[in-house]
């Protein structure tokens, strides 16, 4: 059993559209006892005319989403034109070939010692971005898998010839301590139980094995100008978590895990999303809007620059956490004081 | 096999906003609890009713936050309040509250005056209200404006209440004018002076529940049923040593771990046995108040939502049009002008028929809409004995032990407005309430659990 706070809804309730919501408490500290933050909607799908409130625990600092959609919602606020499901080369045009310079870089380093037939998986894979990044310019011997709840990501990623697994990691049936390496890239913040998930990582990976999490930084500026309501990484309300360094380590470290790095990466997206997200909420014209996207070029180019003085100093828009599975017997201790 | 016995239940005397949120957190956490609500229905101030005209009345408070709707899951059937303005009636003119208040020269040559003064003078922190509004405002718009409202509103000599009365007034010029400008941008009514627990922000304004903002207390009650009993007197709360252990309801003593009161605060030493230490609230007053609903024909008939009336021609303090704010609470075509009234309980308005009050606001306000009388359609006056919480000098300091300490019994709380014996609109009842409430749930989850 993880060490963290094991999420448990009590409160149930139905919102005005019939979209089914539930109560929670934080599911890092386990309390509920949390200032509200910030209100929006979902600017971005609009998939319900429902108002959203993030709140922040006043123990552990946790932010998150109450109440929040319940698991009979997904289906509703994740629509068929949802980007993790349809990120395609034709759309994206030259967004899609630097996004995939960038990534795979960045997958590289996870990836520099690993061995020649290592296991990997991709939790949360969505249509397989990265597992076919990997599959182009990782090591021929790599056994590459995905695991996705959503069937339409699963039906993407195996018409692309990937081996995906349908369901949470959680209930797949994975074989425990048999991976090298886990990726959560821009996942963990969307899961109901973030550290049911953590722990569950954390048995198939092998001893030493290691997890890499990569999701939205509440440290930055963009963040701090725009926390109140229009912020793109709240996502309304499809991101249930979100976390600053410390919160993401001691929620790594409660759950078994050592915190081998912490650090922080340029995004531009988060910045880009708040100010479409201002201009949907003031009622700008669409052609204004349509500036601000994952394929407005000059958007994208303008924030990459400014997260780049951020994340010098350490305050990129992404948060990156390498994380690994300590030897058998092995105590974490904690620098984040989650350690288990 | 040893069964633990479950802890014995909380009493939650009142179910309106507050007894219906402590209710609500006190499910969330498992945890046992029996509401008991006097009348035969919950929501208590928060009630709404719609008339056989098509005229919605709401008791208490006419909108809410679409902060506290998120927090209820309640956003989509809220109404956005485009919106909300106070104007204050002086010399047969409407000035906006606050800024329009700025720009007349004679209040602001007296304020600047005052603060020279005060700080050349190096003065004494103010002893009583009137002493604030004058330190803080200048002396010509606190004699002109702010004190004739506090002593209509309140029904004493201002140099008899205590100065906390200011200092619940809404922050900053500079937020205001920024919370201003960003509702004009915005055209939202943003929430400003509404919310004292939760920081004021841009992305806080005024929405309206499709179905009244009794509805809130609805939402709040779903699910409840198992544990509230209608219709049902606490008729004693009883203390031992610094504890409540049982309250007496239906003429039988229940075992409780705590209670939660939302009983005027005045009322509940009268509840409690076996301790004194709540006789110092016994003294606490509350202004009865009349509130003369007026529907009449037209739309817009005052120049804002709120009109202020300091002076001393009107016999009201206060006229509100919310049609102009909410549409919806009146058929088109039509509105409804309330017309509060401080008053004692006993006196000539009070002891007023309904036909009578009404002629008699329709003669008050004839300043303000000439033809009033003409436009009648129909009133309907709801009368309160315990309107607003009045701060007074004399027991300032057991108000303010009441707000730190609490009771002076450990597991008894008194909480909402007219419990915390406090100002407080909707979102401040819900926020204030969970604050209270946590402590205790703190204290009673352990052995919640061990069960």
């Amino acid at each position: 059993m993880n060490a963290t706070h094991a999420q448990t809804p009590t409160g149930s309730m139905r919102s005005a559209e019939g979209l089914p919501i539930e109560e929670v408490d934080c599911p890092l500290c386990g309390r509920d006892d949390a200032e509200p933050i910030a209100v929006g909607e979902d600017f971005e799908y609009r998939t319900t005319r429902d108002t959203w409130r993030m709140v922040r625990c006043r123990r552990c600092r946790l932010v998150y989403l109450n109440p929040r959609p319940a698991p009979a919602a997904l289906d509703d606020i994740y629509p068929d034109s949802y980007h993790a499901f349809d990120f395609e080369p034709e759309r994206y045009g030259l967004i899609h070939a630097v996004r995939s310079r960038l990534e795979t870089r960045r997958l590289r380093r996870w990836c520099r010692r690993l061995p020649k037939s290592a296991r990997i998986l991709d939790v949360g894979c969505g249509d397989g971005f990265h597992l076919r990044l990997l599959q182009r310019h990782g090591r021929p011997g790599w056994q590459l898998e995905g695991v996705d709840p959503s069937p339409r990501a699963v039906e993407a990623a195996h018409d692309a010839g990937l081996t995906v697994h349908a369901g949470t990691v959680e209930q797949a049936g994975l074989p425990r301590a048999q991976y090298d390496l886990a990726l959560m890239i821009m996942t963990i913040e969307h899961m109901a139980d973030p550290a049911a998930t953590l722990e569950a990582v954390r048995q198939l990976l092998k001893p030493r094995g290691r997890l890499v999490v990569v999701t939205d930084n509440v440290d930055t500026i963009d963040f701090r100008v725009f926390g109140r309501r229009h912020w793109g990484g709240y996502h309304f309300p499809r991101h249930f978590h979100l976390f600053d360094a410390d919160t993401l380590g001691a929620l790594a470290e409660a759950n078994g895990f050592r915190v081998r790095r912490m650090e922080t990466a340029v995004s531009p997206v988060n910045a880009v999303y708040s100010v479409r997200n201002l201009l949907v909420d003031l009622g700008a014209p669409r052609r204004v809007v349509e500036r601000f996207g994952l394929d407005a070029l000059v958007g994208l180019g303008v924030f990459t620059a400014v997260d780049a003085l951020q994340a010098a100093f350490d305050h990129g828009s992404v948060l990156t956490a390498i994380l690994e599975r300590p030897a058998n017997g092995h105590v974490v201790r904690g620098r984040f004081g989650g350690a288990a | 096999m040893s069964a633990r016995r479950d802890p014995a239940p909380v009493a939650i005397v009142g179910g309106g906003l507050a007894g219906l949120t402590a209710a609500h957190a006190l499910r969330h956490h498992g945890i046992p609890f029996r509401l008991f609500e006097a009348s035969d229905r919950l929501a208590g101030l928060a009630r709404s009713f719609r008339d056989a005209d098509g005229f919605s009345h709401d008791f208490g408070a006419h909108f809410v936050t679409n902060r506290l709707a998120a927090a209820l899951g309640m956003g989509a059937e809220c109404r956005t309040v485009h919106h909300y303005g106070e104007v204050v009636r002086l010399d047969g003119e409407d000035i906006g509250y606050p800024l329009g208040l700025l720009g007349v020269p004679r209040f602001d040559v007296s304020a600047a005056w005052t603060r020279l003064r005060d700080a050349v003078a190096s003065s004494p922190a103010p002893g009583d209200a009137a002493a604030w509004f004058r330190h803080n405002y200048g002396e010509a718009l606190a004699d002109e404006v702010a004190l004739p409202l506090l002593e209509a509103w309140s029904g004493q000599p201002a140099d008899r209440l205590a100065p906390a009365v200011g200092e619940k007034l809404p922050g900053g010029l500079l937020e205001t004018l920024w919370l201003k400008l960003a509702g004009r941008l915005t055209d939202r009514a943003v929430a400003i002076g509404y919310c004292g627990a939760l920081p004021q922000s841009a992305s806080v304004w005024h929405v309206y529940p499709e179905h009244g903002v009794g509805s809130i207390c609805a939402r709040l009650a779903e699910g409840l049923d198992d544990a509230v009993s209608l219709g049902t007197r606490v008729q004693r709360i009883h203390v031992e040593g610094d504890r409540a252990v049982s309250v007496r309801v239906n003429d039988q003593d229940l075992p409780v771990s705590a209670v939660i009161s939302t009983a005027p605060i005045h009322i509940l030493p009268r509840l409690v046995e076996g301790t004194d230490a709540l006789e110092r609230f016994a003294r606490f007053r509350f202004r009865p108040m009349i509130l003369a609903n007026l529907n009449l024909e037209g739309r817009h008939l005052l120049s804002d939502t709120v009109v202020w009336l300091p002076e001393k021609d009107f016999a009201s303090y206060r006229v509100t049009e919310a049609p102009i704010s909410m549409p919806w609470l009146a058929p088109e075509g039509k509105t409804t002008l309330t017309v509060d009234i401080g008053c004692e309980v006993g006196d000539d308005w009070w002891k007023a028929s309904d036909d009578d009050i009404a002629r008699h606001c329709l003669e008050d306000i004839a300043p303000l809409v000439p033809d009033a009388a003409a436009r009648h359609l129909g009133h309907r006056v709801l009368r309160t004995p315990i309107g607003y919480p009045v701060f007074m000098r004399a027991y300032e300091a057991d108000r303010l032990r009441l707000a730190l300490d609490g009771t002076g019994v450990d597991n008894l709380l008194s909480v909402g407005r007219n419990g915390a014996f406090d100002h407080l609109l909707m979102e401040d009842v819900y926020c204030r309430t969970l604050a209270q409430v946590q402590p205790l749930i703190d204290d009673l989850l352990p052995a919640v659990r061990a069960a």
